[in-house]
């Protein structure tokens, strides 16, 4: 590999896009990459995965470091999910000897799915709850009132404070270990299930979500990120130009996501699970079945 | 006429119990250190591009050749003659560590803040992250 100033630029600019997209859904946003890495540069896929996995952290650094200035995350609710969520990854690489990894695949297909058509179902339901004040009605589990997981952010666009109390933390927590054990074992589909489980089964407003998910999914990164530098697959000179794109795409996306309606953030994670559980659906039918459905991207 | 819904002060909910539960000091530790490891290792990123670019060289892309210059001489070395990739290589074990020193920071503030509960379920989740660490090193041995 010669380093030019067009590679540089390439990687910096689509790495720039998958932050600031990544910021505004709290997502990693390695599915916009690796593609680019592999298509565009002939990057060998597990350099570009490992370069994709240690961009995820640059995201949830600046994304969440912003998210954590402006009172949007939810320290608690992450700290807890995140228990769930590094188990999960620890136990997918057990999983990974017993499961095919086409039938997990089918699997997440099937989460992704539903969960999008959930998050696309209930797109406007966000805006509606916020302005009646409906998310701090609610009544907490027992495990969210041990724990104290209520929070509150002040919401630009809706040009209030939003209070909110979690409820479901068990399911919350049962579906971020799912999560956990995505990003161990296929390494996409982290953020936008923790996302979509804190929004759709613990009474967390789509932005707390997100919030809390960029900070969230530093984390299980920085683990896969650890064995793939001891392996000699973290190829830095790939990972500067991403590292630093993620970082000026995510800060730039945190400054907008707050001014954004939740409306339009349902939208765009409905689009991303869609689109994301089509090409798990396309590897698992490939695998399985030799079937090969076009590609997207 | 008909039922009228509570009004909710901002900040504590329909019963007037508070809501938001964290410390500001734990919001502030944490941002300092995400910014801080955002802040070195993008600083450093860019010093290695910068470099790479007005010296052009072939760059192997092999593992072995990646973990050749993880030997201690090798970066030091690196480091003192403006070499691009010990720069990158430090800039990127920096960002690594940096979701890890928010966890050991937590751990920490949360232990200041007498908050014994989340001191136990940040506790839990670095030592997961370690467990995961050596059993996939194990395994790969």
């Amino acid at each position: 590999m010669t380093y030019s100033v067009s590679f540089v630029l390439w990687l910096l600019g689509s790495a720039c896009l998958a932050g600031f997209f990544g910021a505004l859904l709290g997502v990693g946003g390695g599915i916009f990459i690796v593609p680019v890495m592999v298509l565009m540069f002939h990057l060998p896929i597990k350099i570009a995965v490992a370069a994709s996995i240690v961009s995820v952290i640059a995201t949830s650094n600046a994304g969440g470091s912003s998210y954590v200035d402006q009172r949007i995350t939810n320290l608690k609710l992450g700290m807890f999910l995140e228990v769930s969520t590094t188990i999960g990854a620890l136990s997918g690489s057990v999983l990974a000897l017993y499961l095919k990894e086409w039938a997990i695949m089918l699997l997440f297909t099937a989460l992704l799915l539903y969960m999008g058509s959930t998050a696309f179902l209930q797109r406007k339901l966000d805006d509606k709850r916020i302005a009646a004040g409906d998310y701090s009605n609610a009544k907490p589990d027992r495990l969210s009132a041990f724990l104290g997981l209520n929070g509150n952010y002040h919401d630009q666009a809706a040009q209030r404070t939003v209070d909110y109390v979690v409820t479901g933390a068990p399911v919350g927590s049962g579906i971020c270990y799912l999560a956990g054990v995505a990003s161990g074992l296929l390494g996409v589909g982290g953020g936008v299930v923790k996302v979509s489980a804190m929004n759709a089964h613990m009474n967390v407003p789509m932005k707390a979500a997100v919030g809390t998910s960029k900070l969230m999914i530093g984390v299980t990164a920085a683990v896969s990120s650890i064995l793939f530098f001891l392996a000699g697959l973290i190829h830095f000179y790939v990972v500067a130009p991403v590292a630093m794109g993620t970082t000026i795409g995510a800060t730039i996306g945190t400054m907008i996501m707050n001014r954004l309606h939740s409306v339009w953030l349902k939208w765009l994670l409905a689009l991303l699970m869609f689109y994301l559980s089509y090409g798990m659906f396309a590897r698992a039918l490939g695998m399985r079945f030799h079937i090969h459905l076009p590609n997207l991207g | 006429m008909g039922t009228e819904k509570p009004v909710v002060q901002a900040g504590t909910n329909s019963n007037s119990e508070p809501i938001g539960n964290v410390a500001d000091n734990v919001y502030a530790d944490v941002y300092k250190v995400l910014l801080v490891g955002m802040v070195i290792s993008t600083a450093l990123f860019a010093i290695g591009v910068i470099l790479a670019l007005l010296h052009p060289e072939y760059v192997p892309l092999s593992a072995a050749w990646v973990r050749q210059q993880y030997h201690w001489h090798t970066f030091i070395h690196g480091l003192a003659t403006a070499n691009p990739g010990s720069f990158m290589l430090l800039a990127t074990i920096l960002l690594i560590l940096t979701p890890v020193s928010r966890v050991v920071v937590s751990i920490y503030v949360f232990y200041v803040d007498h908050d014994r509960k989340y001191v136990v379920v940040t506790s839990i989740v670095f030592l997961v992250m370690v467990l995961t660490v050596i059993l996939s090193r194990l395994g790969l041995k």
